[in-house]
């Protein structure tokens, strides 16, 4: 237990005047064991003062170590993270966008393919009604050789959309790379945070806080772990169910 | 029918403008939050609104509110296209007086079935 300066200084005062009185007696080792002792006991104070100073040392140097790594992650790496985020928004969309390109020609391609098969499908079957006159049947016979001629070309145009539908999910390999790389100067935040709350806050806190459900208010975009809320709906149905309980 | 979808992201605006345009909605025009739909709604005789809920600028829900407090919008369908799946964010906009809720992600028969829907009580 340390004691106060007050205390302190009467002990000092009384050791003085010990000291004082071996010396007039001439007790010469008496006062020569004192002298140790006060010595001693200097020491003792000293290795404290060390002790502070060296935990106080290490305190200031890891503490200088992660302002660091915050300075960093601050001023560059979660400004990048941003740009690599937004760059996932590009490419997803650049992708989405793409697709939507070929499907829509894919689908406008296919709507003239079954409208030209519908008519020839008519002739088709005037002829086994035998409704067709010659001229009419060498009309159909070249109507079918250019909706053949031109199925061919519709089929390698289809198929050449197709690829680049393939080709457009490659959007996910890249996406992936980058949202990873996110994730991990999350995890960096995240440990830099706990340091914090270690030497600053309070770790009970932080521990009892990890326990409790995080909850979101207002509008929070498409929920992740639908499984662990019961707040939200799973799907359609129960979309559908909560509206009829309502009398809708 | 004119229809206006509003939605903050072009690729889901036009996913939502391709599935209607299959089942026969041909005319639609497009709005990228609340706050631009809503001049749109009051000078363009739409007659069907369809809607996300999370966007910056003017929400879906408040824009669904701010068409239910216009004297010319109020009686105009609503149908909403979003990812919010709270129940109180569906109550909230049911007692709003939303049309039909769709949740994202979505089915090209659902579009279908809650448009149905919309239409028979409108015309029934």
């Amino acid at each position: 237990m340390a004691l106060s300066e007050k205390d302190n200084l009467e002990r000092t005062i009384a050791q003085t005047k010990e000291l004082l009185n071996h010396l007039e007696k001439s007790e010469i080792e008496d006062a020569q064991d004192l002298i140790d002792s006060l010595a001693s006991d200097g020491d003792e104070d000293l290795f404290v003062e060390i002790g502070k100073l060296t935990r106080n040392l290490h305190e200031a140097l890891s503490n200088f170590r992660m302002d660091s790594r915050i300075t960093s992650m601050a001023a560059s790496e979660i400004p990048d993270a941003k740009e690599r985020l937004n760059y996932v928004i590009e490419k997803t969309e650049e992708a989405a966008n793409k697709t939507m390109d070929m499907v829509e020609s894919c689908t406008d391609r296919s709507k003239a393919m079954s409208k030209d098969a519908d008519e020839l499908l008519t002739e088709w079957k005037k002829l086994y009604a035998r409704e067709l006159d010659p001229g009419e049947f060498r009309s159909l016979c070249k109507k079918i050789e250019i909706h053949l001629e031109k199925n061919k070309e519709d089929a390698d145009s289809l198929h050449s959309e197709l690829t680049e539908v393939l080709m457009a999910q490659g959007y996910q390999d890249l996406t992936g790379q980058v949202i990873r790389q996110v994730i991990e100067l999350v995890q960096d935040v995240e440990e830099s945070m706990v340091n914090i709350i270690k030497m600053f806050g309070s770790m009970d806190s932080y521990e009892s806080e990890k326990t409790k459900p995080l909850i979101k208010e207002g509008v929070e975009g498409p929920v992740i772990d639908v499984k662990k809320r019961d707040d939200v709906v799973k799907n359609q149905d129960d979309v559908d169910d909560l509206l009829s309980s309502l009398g809708f | 029918m004119k229809i206006l979808v509003v939605d903050d992201f072009s690729t889901m605006r036009r996913i939502i403008k391709n599935l209607l345009r299959d089942l026969g909605f041909t005319n639609c025009e497009e709005a990228d939050d609340g706050n631009t739909a809503l001049p749109k709604l009051q000078n363009g005789n739409f007659d069907f609104l369809v809607t996300d809920w999370n966007m910056p600028g003017m929400q879906g829900i408040d824009l669904l509110k701010a068409v239910r407090a216009d004297d010319r919008l109020k009686s105009m369908p609503v149908l909403m296209v979003t990812a919010e799946s709270k129940r109180e964010q569906i109550i909230e906009a049911a007692q709003a007086g939303v049309n039909g809720y769709i949740v994202k992600p979505f089915t090209a028969g659902t579009l279908d079935e809650k448009l149905k829907k919309i239409f028979e009580r409108i015309d029934g």
